[in-house]
């Protein structure tokens, strides 16, 4: 699969003194896939994101977008091809009614209006929000919200999405209705996703996961062995899976369990064979 | 008890065409030193039912009762005031409500607000930091350089140094990452049994319910639908899918393999009482010969 984007050697300080919030980071997002980007508050995810989209002047690497190479001149082009979605519905509003917001990104880049209202109606149809069109953005719930932000992005047909802990402020149905919206557009508008995340289920959906510690990018691999790393998931800034809890919890009482990760129905599985065998 | 709600209807803009009821006809009772959850979809009424009980909202008909205060529609404002000291009230986001130079400057704020002297509210303020898991050298800091979880801490010890007795907390760990999360809601536990307070939280996280409530509400559309033990509410899954609520995922492993004949004495919850019941069952006289 070809790289979508490439970063080699990425290095960023906020302040001169202070510690680098990002220590030499190198990897490569495939085109089409579903990346997670795991590791504990503060450990530099946000900030690598925000670099990924030119929204901060990194002090040393390379990003490359779809083959263009991150710099002042052509941080617009790429950033024509990423929108980003960010935590808190309310902090990216701009638009009085939901229609004027998804159109915003439209107005920017100086679409006609003929061609804009059909794409701003279709945007709006994708996500399911075209019925609140006329509503004010202060009236809608947290997940309407970002499905709104969405929408916006789906407008301006982004290759890559990043989704920077865009469904930790919302509730446990506006987040498993967020996650499926974005897995359905991701085949519908042949996205690359990036999520920055905390939220077990959501990494459990990807691809491929990184682990960012301390700036620095700790591991690279499938959900499936980095989920068999037990308690010291919580180090990564992630949840434990149920099933490493219950297997943490047999494993105090005295019971040898299986080393691998397990699906819950795997486990379901693995605990009625046991149960079962008298 | 500590808390009663006795048959109280919430209405905002009562009397005028604007009128909307948020919370109808709702009673229930919370022990001393309890702990509550309540739960149930957004617009349920949960927050509207919560700012009760420090009279943020009176009723507009029935009685609340908390430790040995009384708020009636009648009541007056200058009889709340040892109410309000009574119940602390953590709102969403908290960490927003911050405005001193110092964190000590910001804890102490509210002591001082109610009478207490400069060097007594700041000596509280140190202590209150403490128990909220920060140390003295952040007293001095201001409380917008600190990271978010931070923050919250100070918000949070700030509602603490007006000594309440019943502490409300509305979804107190949203957006916080799971490490955040566990230490603040082992930061209530903690007041709950070492201080005795009674603690009523609102929340989407039914691993939460599960692990620390003694009692739990179910709200839908401003009414009071479930009321009991955990173990009672979370014992019908089919109903609460159909009030958009989860089951936690400890009792949803537990159904799964009740459906392949596994017997329960009591639904687990948590995945420490699902082992329990399930090393109780291993083949072979219990799990050391496994």
């Amino acid at each position: 699969m070809a790289n979508i984007i490439e970063v080699k050697h990425l290095s960023y300080k906020y302040d001169e003194n202070q510690r680098p919030a990002l220590k030499d980071v190198s990897f490569d997002v495939h085109a089409g896939e579903w990346l997670a980007i795991v590791g504990h508050n503060g450990s530099g995810k946000s900030t690598l994101a925000k670099s990924l989209d030119g929204l901060l002047p990194f002090t040393e690497g390379t990003v490359t977008v779809d083959g263009i190479q991150l710099t002042p001149e052509t941080v617009w082009d790429v950033r024509s091809k990423i929108g980003m979605i960010f935590q808190n519905p309310d902090n990216q509003f701009v638009g009085a009614t939901v229609e004027d917001d998804v159109a915003f990104g439209l107005e920017n880049r100086q679409i006609p209006r003929a061609d804009m209202l059909p794409r701003v109606q279709a945007a709006m149809e994708e996500v399911g929000m075209s019925e609140f069109a006329q509503r004010e953005p202060s009236s809608l719930s947290g997940g309407q919200k970002q499905r709104v932000a969405l929408a916006g992005i789906v407008a301006i047909a982004p290759d890559i999405l990043i989704l920077d802990e865009a469904t930790s402020m919302l509730d446990p149905q506006g987040r498993s209705d967020m996650l499926k919206l974005v897995r359905q557009l991701r085949s519908s508008q042949q996205l690359t996703v990036i999520s920055i995340t905390h939220d077990i289920d959501e990494a459990a959906g990807a691809d491929r996961i990184l682990v960012i510690d301390d700036g620095q990018l700790i591991e690279e691999a499938q959900p499936a062995t980095i989920f068999a790393r037990g308690e010291r998931l919580v180090d990564m800034g992630l949840d434990l899976p149920f099933t490493a809890k219950l297997k943490i919890a047999l494993q105090k009482r005295g019971v040898t369990v299986p080393t691998a990760y397990q699906t819950t129905a795997e486990m379901e599985e693995w605990l009625w064979q046991s149960l079962s065998n008298t | 008890m500590a808390i009663s709600f006795e048959h109280v209807t919430y209405t905002y803009q009562a009397g005028t065409p604007l009128a909307q009821t948020a919370v109808q006809d709702v009673s229930f009772t919370v022990p001393d030193h309890g702990y509550l959850a309540i739960i149930g979809h957004t617009g349920s009424g949960k927050s509207t039912l919560i700012q009760q009980i420090n009279a943020l909202f009176k009723p507009t008909s029935g009685e609340i009762h908390v430790d040995d205060f009384t708020v009636t529609p009648t009541t007056t404002n200058t009889d709340l005031k040892p109410l309000r000291q009574h119940v602390g009230m953590v709102f969403q986001f908290p960490e927003s409500q911050l405005f001193e130079e110092t964190v000590r400057k910001d804890i102490a704020f509210g002591p001082q607000n109610f009478g207490m002297s400069e060097d007594d509210a700041n000596a509280l303020a140190d202590e209150m930091l403490t128990r909220v898991g920060l140390d003295k050298s952040y007293a001095e800091r201001s409380p917008f350089e600190l990271s978010g979880g931070q923050m919250r801490r100070v918000a949070i010890a700030g509602v603490l140094a007006m000594q309440p007795q019943v502490l409300v907390l509305d979804e107190p760990t949203a957006g916080l990452d799971p490490q955040g999360r566990q230490a603040m809601m082992q930061l209530f536990e903690r007041l709950h049994r070492e201080q005795g307070l009674t603690i009523v939280l609102v929340t989407h996280q039914m691993e939460d319910v599960a692990e620390y409530a003694e009692q739990v509400a179910v709200m839908r559309d401003g009414k009071l639908v479930k009321f009991g033990q955990p173990q009672d509410v979370f014992a019908d899954p089919q109903w609460l899918r159909e009030n958009q609520l989860d089951v936690p995922r400890a009792a949803q492993f537990a159904q799964e393999l009740g459906k392949r004949g596994v017997q329960w004495n009591k639904l687990p919850l948590t995945a420490d009482q699902l082992a329990d019941q399930l090393v109780a069952r291993w083949p072979g006289e219990g799990a050391d010969h496994v």
